[in-house]
């Protein structure tokens, strides 16, 4: 991965030495680089495989997830001089790759310290009405009786939920105070993000699915949330936890 | 040279006025354009960012008379919401819908909605836009999805092309679905009844006595929650009627969870009011009289009662009957009969 991105480099420098000679007067931006954003879904810090592969939770209880989705927005990231930001809202499912890359364009040069972004969907998008792309309606992320978004599922099945299918459904959201499940995540990173020019900067992170189930959630007891309230905020609590920096 | 330019540009030009002149006669119908009346507050949706154009308000048209929208087939939203009735599904108490199956509450009616704070008897829905995705998703009235009906849409005849002119681009989505039938239904506005016309000081605006008495008996007991000139506060109040054993529906709590909003309902507005019986969010009183019986001698007292209601509103049998003579100069025959709400089946 290294070696990539030098041979980026390597080409991006012979572009730029020799772009002056074909476009004469063309400014080209100086001194910046992107950055890509990659969330692999995770269980106990394992590729998450969906449906036949048994995983146990913090309770100790046997559990099969059958999917796994999330918005992410406004994801930023800072250095001591600026910061860079991808505003708009992105519908992360398990079941495609492609839903788990983000990138952030234009980046200027430097070291950059703060990572941050918001599980969910803010309130003013909440209440703008049909909103298009990943905030489509038609997503199947939206709430019909009580308008707003659903900001992450999770849903799956265990031998402990004595529920139709022995399905657990975790469906959370809510944007009003106080049951606003939208949370803000500041990743932690082990090392700064350096963006050099012209090169693409790659971030993995990892959402893992293990933290749903912290402080010790009992599916026999909680294995339907599908209104905002106390146990939605209970459980947003538990996903704002969900991500590290690989 | 100059005179001869002269004689062919004028007959041209001549020609060119009464074309545009007869196609500007011919759109008449066809106008959409969205009025806010002198003296009314400002819209709470937001109309610069779905303007209605004369494309999209035609297709919110096609797609609010179109059963394919419903699973089947069968149901549409003019199925439940008929216009010479304010759009609300007359002669219903519980609105029905596919398979005859019966709804939980009586149909509300459609008109101003641009100012509606939110949606339905209890609040729940949040935005013009998003409504329509209760009543296509709810099993007992169209029981589809909106990634169904995009499917469907997608195939069916004419469509793609009828979304080309309004959003210009043959694609057809969710969020352009419900964006059309906002063009359509905000639209629905009635400020033209007698009473807009006497308040205006305009011809035809002329009350008589009882009409007046009636009015000012509205404005001492009524107008704090059916306030002018929308005729409701948009707020959610318990009215003090006996809870339905079968349907227990308590209203607004089930939005919010908080035990004080137990039995409150949206303050409906009056306007058209004659025309959308039967009455209150489970049709339970089919004329205007019962309510005012029931506002008189039908309370029944808990804890979230309406302040307005704690102590008995008194009113006898002539006010009330001048009351509902007023409520009825409430009816707008140009919203009522306005052409460009019918189904144009094109
Ligand atoms: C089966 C009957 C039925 C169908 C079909 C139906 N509606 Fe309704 N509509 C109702 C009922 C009943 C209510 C009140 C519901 C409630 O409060 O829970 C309502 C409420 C509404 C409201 C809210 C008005 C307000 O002031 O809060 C709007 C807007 C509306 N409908 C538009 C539509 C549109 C658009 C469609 C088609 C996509 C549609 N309806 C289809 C029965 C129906
Ligand atoms: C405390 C606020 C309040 C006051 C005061 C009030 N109303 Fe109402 N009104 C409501 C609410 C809320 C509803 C709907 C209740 C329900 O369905 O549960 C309603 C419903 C109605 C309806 C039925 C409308 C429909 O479309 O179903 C009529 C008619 C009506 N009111 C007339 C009046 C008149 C006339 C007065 C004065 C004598 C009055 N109201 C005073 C709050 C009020």
């Amino acid at each position: 991965m290294k070696l990539q991105s030098f041979k980026v480099c390597y080409i991006v420098f012979l572009v730029l030495i020799l772009a002056p000679v074909s476009s004469f007067g063309k400014t080209i931006p100086l001194n910046r680089g992107w950055i890509t954003v990659i969330i692999d879904p995770v269980f106990n810090g394992e590729p998450l495989k969906m449906a036949d592969q048994l995983y146990v939770n913090e309770h100790g209880d046997t559990i099969y997830i059958d999917l796994f989705r999330f918005y992410i927005t406004n994801m930023r990231l800072s250095s001591e001089s600026t910061t860079v930001s991808d505003t708009v809202s992105h519908l992360v499912d398990a079941e495609d790759e492609a839903s788990a890359t983000f990138h952030i364009n234009n980046v200027p040069a430097g070291s950059y310290t703060s990572l941050q972004f918001t599980v969910g969907v803010d309130s003013i998008t909440n209440t703008s009405g049909a909103n298009g792309g990943d905030l489509d309606p038609a997503k199947g992320m939206y709430w019909v009786w009580n308008s707003g978004y659903i900001m992450a599922k999770l849903e799956g099945h265990s031998r402990v939920c004595k529920t139709l299918h022995h399905a657990f459904e975790f469906h959370i959201g809510g944007y009003m105070p106080p049951f606003n499940a939208a949370r803000l995540v500041n990743v932690k990173l082990s090392h700064p993000v350096v963006v050099l020019n012209g090169c693409n900067t790659i971030v993995r992170l990892k959402a893992d699915v293990a933290a749903w189930f912290k402080g010790n959630l009992d599916l026999s007891k909680l294995n339907s949330v599908v209104i905002p309230g106390k146990e939605a905020n209970i459980i947003a609590d538990n996903y704002a936890q969900m991500f590290s920096v690989e | 040279m100059r005179i001869r330019t002269l004689k062919y540009l004028l007959p041209l030009l001549a020609g060119m006025f009464i074309l545009v002149l007869s196609l500007g006669s011919d759109k008449k119908e066809e106008e959409v354009q969205f009025v806010r009346p002198k003296g009314w507050p400002k819209p709470v949706y937001d109309l610069s960012k779905n303007k209605p154009t004369i494309n999209g308000f035609k297709l919110g048209r096609k797609l609010f008379f179109d059963p394919i929208l419903s699973r089947d087939g069968s149901t549409s939203c003019a199925s439940c919401h008929t216009q010479w009735s304010a759009f609300t599904h007359v002669d219903h108490g519980l609105s029905h819908g596919i398979n005859g199956l019966k709804g939980k509450r009586n149909s509300l009616t459609l008109f101003n909605l641009a100012w509606n704070k939110s949606f339905m008897w209890d609040g729940g829905i949040n935005n013009l836009e998003v409504q329509p995705l209760g009543p296509i998703t709810n099993p007992v009235e169209m029981d589809n999805t909106l990634e169904n009906v995009v499917k469907k849409l997608d195939t069916a005849k004419g469509y793609r092309a009828r979304f080309f002119l309004a959003f210009g681009d043959s694609g057809i989505t969710g969020q352009r679905v419900l964006k059309a039938i906002a063009q359509f239904t905000v639209m629905f506005e009635s400020f033209n009844s007698k009473y807009d016309k006497y308040v205006r000081e305009e011809p035809g605006g002329e009350m008589t006595e009882q009409e007046l008495h009636g009015l000012k008996l509205f404005r001492k007991n009524c107008a704090s929650c059916h306030k002018e000139p929308l005729f409701t506060n948009y707020a959610f109040e318990n009215v003090g009627l006996a809870v339905d054993t079968e349907l227990k529906d308590y209203g607004r709590m089930a939005i919010t969870h908080d035990p004080d909003d137990s039995l409150k309902f949206k303050v409906p507005s009056l306007r058209n009011v004659a025309m959308s019986y039967p009455y209150l969010h489970d049709g339970r009183f089919r004329t205007i009289r019962q309510v005012l019986d029931h506002y008189t001698d039908g309370i029944i007292q808990s804890p979230t009662l309406a302040k307005e209601f704690r102590k008995p509103m008194i009113l006898t049998d002539q006010d009330k009957t001048d009351l509902i003579e007023f409520l009825k100069t409430l009816s707008d025959k140009d919203f009522l009969f306005d052409i460009r709400f019918r189904d144009w089946r094109d």
